[in-house]
């Protein structure tokens, strides 16, 4: 299953992320034409700065997702064969119950369609639209890296 | 082959099942539940009074889970009494079922107040699917509705009620709305998104009758006033479903008490879920958090340690979520603060015009309580730093920050990170 990293030493905080994930979950596919669409696509990971550091932020697909166990109306579901949290928006409410409890910040409301803004590691695509935006390579998207859990 | 049952078929129950199955392919799982639907979502019927959603939106799990994870579903039956000594439930109707381990996932009910004539037709608790049957047939005739209550609950069905076109008031006996996790000024953002759209708010007051001759016709306030309406929602807080338990010589308070492993003083009988009194981690004493989220968990980690995991949980703490005309609003843990104790630092930031306003209540370095008005987005970061008990000293300062976020608490949550090289 493959999972997004980031190699923060190359994040140079310039947001062609955050572009690219936007322009990839609008409806029109063009930077020209998605900034005019009525319901604006707005990006599902955020850039975050912190000591000297930039680090991209978005939805990391856990394996004990606190969103899904307060998703009220069932819409977000942990798919464990894919690895991801998947969203049906056609049950979503708007509750942002999603919002409250994820450890990460990494799903944010979006008022205006009343669904919230999460990264859907761009679905079907072979890779998310952000791993090649990114000017520096920063975001590696590769097999996940077994941790063992000595804990 | 062990045969494990679960009392409630809903958030609590539901995701026991889910675990025990996950864990232990061959056991017996039998569900009972006293309602006669399918397993839905609880919080969505006002969503679904409100025509917002259609009915298929609000089953939580079709008839189809229960086979493909090989549970025997009981709907339309009452237990009635848990009898430990022969580790054997009895229903209403006489039957029986044994088992070697007991979930009581069995939630709470909406209380009525004592009043006169709360038992008329035309009065409603505002919490399944059947309410909502009962409530729907009425809307034709009533045109004027009275919510008791000024709770989550009574404002969702307020809203709820307004939006099927009927004339609305609230009766709140406090001075605000939502005063159980909200204080004044973030309940004041609340009230305006409400009474925007008429739904009308009467605080400080209490209803004391409930007028009527057979069906209900007005509810009489204390003030003297009475208010003509035809449909009354009774939403003054839920109590645990505890009746099965009170001669089975396991312990209660306001619900069932359990210990870290989600386990009653009857070892194998756990309850988890609204009717489940456990330890709440910002009050740091058992509470009963009647929440969505919370029965999820607690369903989990007990259905778990039913299939013999050995897990141990946290505790609970209290959060909403509350959206109202597109305002958001979040409250986590405590609000409340005694003035006099001066471990206590409160945090505030208001900005009425942008709708925005937050909170932080600190005790001893560790965030205690949070409300979030208007701007939510980084609400998880706090709920985090609150369960795990950080101390916050070194980021308070960027509380309010719009970009306080995750990068900024790292080093000081418990995490073994992963994702950034
Ligand atoms: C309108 C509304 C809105 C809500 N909104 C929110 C919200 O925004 N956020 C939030 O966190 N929470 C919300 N809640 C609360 C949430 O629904 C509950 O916390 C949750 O449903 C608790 O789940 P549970 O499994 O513990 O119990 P319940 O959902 O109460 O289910 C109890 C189950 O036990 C069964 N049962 C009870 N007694 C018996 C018996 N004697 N014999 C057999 N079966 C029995 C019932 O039939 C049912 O299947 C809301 C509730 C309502 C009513
Ligand atoms: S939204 Fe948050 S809690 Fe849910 S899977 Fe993503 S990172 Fe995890
Ligand atoms: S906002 Fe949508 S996805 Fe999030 S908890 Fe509510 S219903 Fe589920």
């Amino acid at each position: 299953m493959k999972q997004l990293y980031y190699d923060i030493k190359k994040c140079l905080g310039c947001k062609s992320c955050e572009i690219a994930c936007a322009l990839a979950h609008s409806l029109t596919q063009s930077i020209l034409t998605a900034i005019k669409e009525e319901k604006l696509s707005l990006p599902r990971k955020k850039i975050l700065y912190s000591k000297g550091k930039n680090y991209p932020v978005s939805c990391r697909h856990c394996k004990d997702p606190k969103c899904v166990d307060a998703c009220m109306a069932h819409a977000l579901v942990y798919n464990k064969e894919k690895g991801i949290v998947e969203h049906d928006e056609s049950r979503c409410v708007g509750c942002w119950m999603c919002v409250m409890v994820c450890p990460y910040g990494a799903i944010r409301p979006n008022i205006k369609t009343k669904i919230p803004l999460r990264c859907d590691k761009c679905k079907d695509k072979d890779e998310p639209a952000c791993v090649r935006a990114c000017p520096t390579g920063a975001i590696i998207w590769q097999e996940e890296v077994v941790v063992d859990n000595k804990k | 082959m062990k045969k494990f049952v679960i009392i409630g078929n809903s958030a609590a129950g539901i995701s026991a099942a889910e675990e025990i199955r996950r864990r232990d392919k061959d056991a017996a799982i039998t569900m009972i539940s006293s309602e006669d639907y399918t397993a839905y979502c609880r919080c969505l019927i006002s969503y679904y009074l409100a025509k917002d959603i259609k009915e298929e939106k609000i089953v939580l799990r079709p008839q189809s889970f229960y086979k493909d994870n090989n549970i025997e579903l009981i709907l339309d039956k009452e237990v009635t009494r848990v009898d430990p000594k022969k580790n054997r439930i009895i229903c209403a109707d006489k039957k029986q079922v044994e088992y070697d381990a007991l979930l009581i996932a069995s939630g709470a009910s909406p209380k009525f107040p004592d009043i006169k004539g709360v038992k008329r037709k035309g009065v409603f608790g505002f919490r399944t699917i059947k309410d909502i049957r009962e409530i729907e047939s009425l809307l034709t005739v009533a045109k004027a509705a009275c919510v008791l209550g000024g709770g989550l609950v009574g404002l969702k069905a307020a809203y709820a009620l307004k939006k099927r076109g009927l004339e609305v008031k609230v009766i709140i006996k406090s001075q605000h709305v939502l005063s159980q996790v909200l204080d004044a000024a973030a309940a004041g953002l609340v009230e305006q998104q409400l009474t925007g759209n008429a739904i009308e708010l009467i605080k400080g007051h209490d209803a004391i009758e409930i007028i009527g001759e057979g069906d209900v016709r007005a509810v009489k306030l204390d003030s003297g006033k009475a208010l003509e309406s035809g449909l009354i929602i009774v939403a003054k807080g839920v109590a645990a479903n505890m009746n099965l338990v009170r001669e089975s010589g396991i312990a209660l308070n306001q619900g069932i008490l359990v210990n870290d492993m989600l386990a009653t003083n009857i070892p194998n009988i756990y309850a988890a879920g609204d009717v489940t009194e456990s330890l709440d981690i910002t009050l740091n004493k058992p509470n009963v958090n009647a929440l969505w989220p919370v029965a999820v968990e607690q369903g989990r980690i007990a259905g778990a340690n039913i299939a013999q995991a050995g897990l141990k949980y946290d505790g609970s703490l209290g959060m909403n979520s509350i959206e109202f005309f597109g305002l958001p609003v979040v409250s986590l843990g405590v609000y409340k603060t005694d003035a006099n104790d001066p471990s206590y630092e409160v945090l505030q930031k208001s900005d009425p015009g942008q709708k925005v306003y937050k909170k932080f209540v600190i005790k001893d370095n560790v965030l205690i309580g949070a409300i979030l008005a208007g701007k939510i987005h980084n609400s998880g970061i706090f709920l985090r730093l609150m369960r795990e008990k950080i101390n916050i000293l070194s980021v308070k300062e960027r509380f309010f920050a719009d970009d306080f976020g995750y990068p900024e608490i790292r080093d000081i949550v418990r995490e073994e990170e992963k994702i950034y090289l």
